[in-house]
């Protein structure tokens, strides 16, 4: 599976939200389902699926889906 | 300080603190009590019902206090409440007065705006609702959360006051203390925040980011807060975000209540606050008992790390001999829920508030919550009523064989004999009906549900079948 794909995977599998809801656009709290509570669990699956250990000061960056994939990248993650 | 104890209201206590102000975190303005001041008495209305749906914004904050000042009755609701479910309360209960800024027209209502050089709140006005209301009626609170039940704690004027008052013979609240409005108003827990700041005269800051927010933290610093809230899912946040691996010098004390913060993240908080020299306060208490009921003494938090405490100043707790039921009796006892607008016009006198948690208490006279008497779990600091979920389940679903526990206060699990059940379904509407998270809710099966002699659902052993898996 592309990290692409593992990635949407996490949003949709912790957000309960559909593939088609993610896009460039979807932000922290900008839907009801991705709400603080929520934010938590969705790092701790990015850590669980990507095998990484994000740095408490780089969950504060996660602030978009777009942002999760650059914070990923310094984990060495490649979305190419 | 010496707080009054005659007939002055709340709104008396917080006027009459000589340094009381407000900073709008999101524009960096700081207001003074006056500066705030509305002309709400332009509004000529008997005592009517109120409701307020409110975040932490000045608008809202600017809103209540101006309300308070008046004899109305206040019922405090969150503003993310789903339109249709407002509506469908707004049916229920007929306030004669709205405050919600999320919606620009309410169908019924007379937009009605107030203002001052400062600022400018509206408000929705319908002068033909009228409404009985008990002369003891001053305050009603949700337990639920953001779900929009229309089960209502009611709160008397000496309830607010009283529980203000004994909240702060404990809390080193100081005039030259900058607090966050960290947790929602509509929350009995923020609301004694700001109730007990405000009437010692402390800089209160709203319109703050949440705490996941790198902002909210230059905040912090800033403006120096001397003080945190938080329920135990924020605690956890607290944790992860990296909260103990750095100090945070302005901290004079920070406090913990709304459910059990596990003894492990508990322990590591004591030990930083011990190291860093701010005071650690662990509190238990109900909406049904305006907010608090109990705190530890921060000294005393190493050796009785898992207890609620003693009951606060004018408070008094015991435990009920055959069921083991904490009970608790004192001034900030409320009168009765309101579950229809007929109920506004009662008010019970309830001597001893039963909590539903059952207790021990040890040799030094510190109590310990040792179980549940109700079937209720808390998840994320709110109330579930896991009948109501197993209802809602059962009937919007058409799924029989199943039933809900609460574990731990860590998630509800949903045991069950579908062998195809739809989880992903199931979670999707239970985060539209009750707001609760997906990953808070687990499930298992069984072959058979386990029932007790009486044929009823064993939840004791389904808990620990689960827990043993």
């Amino acid at each position: 599976m592309s990290n692409n794909k593992i990635l949407e995977n996490a949003f949709t599998t912790i957000l309960e939200i559909d593939a088609s809801q993610i896009n460039e656009e979807l932000k922290y709290q900008s839907i009801p389902e991705w709400d603080s509570i929520n934010h938590m669990f969705l790092i701790g699956e990015i850590e669980d699926v990507f095998n990484v250990e994000i740095d408490s000061d780089d969950i504060l960056e996660v602030k978009s889906y777009n942002d999760a994939k650059n914070v990923l990248g310094r984990y060495g993650v490649d979305f190419e | 300080m010496n707080l009054a104890r005659d007939n002055s209201t709340l709104y008396n206590l917080i006027a009459a603190s000589e340094n009381v102000n407000f900073i709008d975190a999101s524009n960096d303005t700081r207001y003074t009590l006056e500066q705030i001041d509305l002309p709400i008495n332009n509004i000529e209305l008997a005592r009517s019902l109120i409701f307020l749906y409110t975040d932490n914004s000045l608008n809202s904050l600017v809103t209540y206090l101006n309300l308070l000042k008046t004899k109305h009755v206040l019922v405090l609701l969150s503003n993310t409440i789903e339109t249709k479910l407002k509506e469908n309360l707004e049916n229920d209960y007929e306030p004669s007065i709205i405050f919600d800024d999320e919606r620009s027209y309410i169908d019924k209502y007379e937009a009605r705006e107030l203002s001052n050089e400062n600022i400018e709140i509206k408000l929705h006005i319908n002068k033909e609702f009228k409404s009985v209301l008990d002369d003891n009626l001053r305050l009603m609170l949700s337990t639920s959360g953001t779900t929009g039940s229309p089960k209502f704690v009611k709160l008397s004027e000496e309830n607010i006051k009283q529980n203000a008052i004994s909240i702060s013979d404990y809390l080193p609240i100081e005039s030259t203390d900058v607090t966050p409005l960290n947790l929602p108003l509509h929350y009995s827990y923020g609301l004694s925040v700001l109730h007990s700041n405000a009437i010692n005269g402390a800089t209160i800051v709203c319109g703050l980011p949440d705490i996941l927010s790198k902002d909210f933290w230059k905040h912090l610093n800033e403006y120096e807060f001397t003080s945190i809230a938080g329920v135990p899912f924020i605690y956890e946040m607290f944790q992860r975000i990296g909260f103990l691996k750095k100090p945070h010098p302005s901290l004079k004390y920070i406090t913990q209540a709304g459910g059990n913060l596990s003894q492990n993240i508990k322990s590591e908080f004591n030990n930083y606050c011990i190291e860093n020299g701010i005071e650690f306060f662990v509190m238990y208490g109900q909406t049904e008992a305006t907010a608090r009921i109990s705190f530890v003494p921060p000294s005393m938090l190493e050796d009785k790390i898992t207890s609620i405490g003693k009951p606060i100043k004018n408070g008094n707790i015991t435990i009920d001999i055959d069921t083991d039921e904490l009970l608790y009796s004192g001034p900030n006892v409320f009168g009765g829920y309101a579950k229809q607008k007929e109920d506004l016009a009662t008010w019970e006198n309830i001597e001893m508030l039963r909590t539903g948690d059952l207790a021990k208490q040890d040799e030094d006279g510190y109590f310990y919550i040792s179980g549940r008497l109700k079937r209720i779990a808390k998840v994320f600091g709110n109330r579930v009523n896991l009948d109501e979920i197993e209802a809602f389940v059962k009937s919007n679903l058409n799924l029989s064989l199943l039933a809900c526990t609460g574990i731990n206060d860590k998630f509800i699990l949903i045991a069950h004999s579908h062998k195809n059940l739809e989880e992903a379904e199931l979670k999707k509407a239970m985060f539209g009906t009750f707001k609760i998270q997906g990953s808070a809710i687990k499930f298992h099966y069984f072959d058979t549900l386990p029932k007790t002699k009486n044929e009823k659902i064993d939840y004791k052993t389904i808990t620990s079948i689960y827990l043993e898996k």
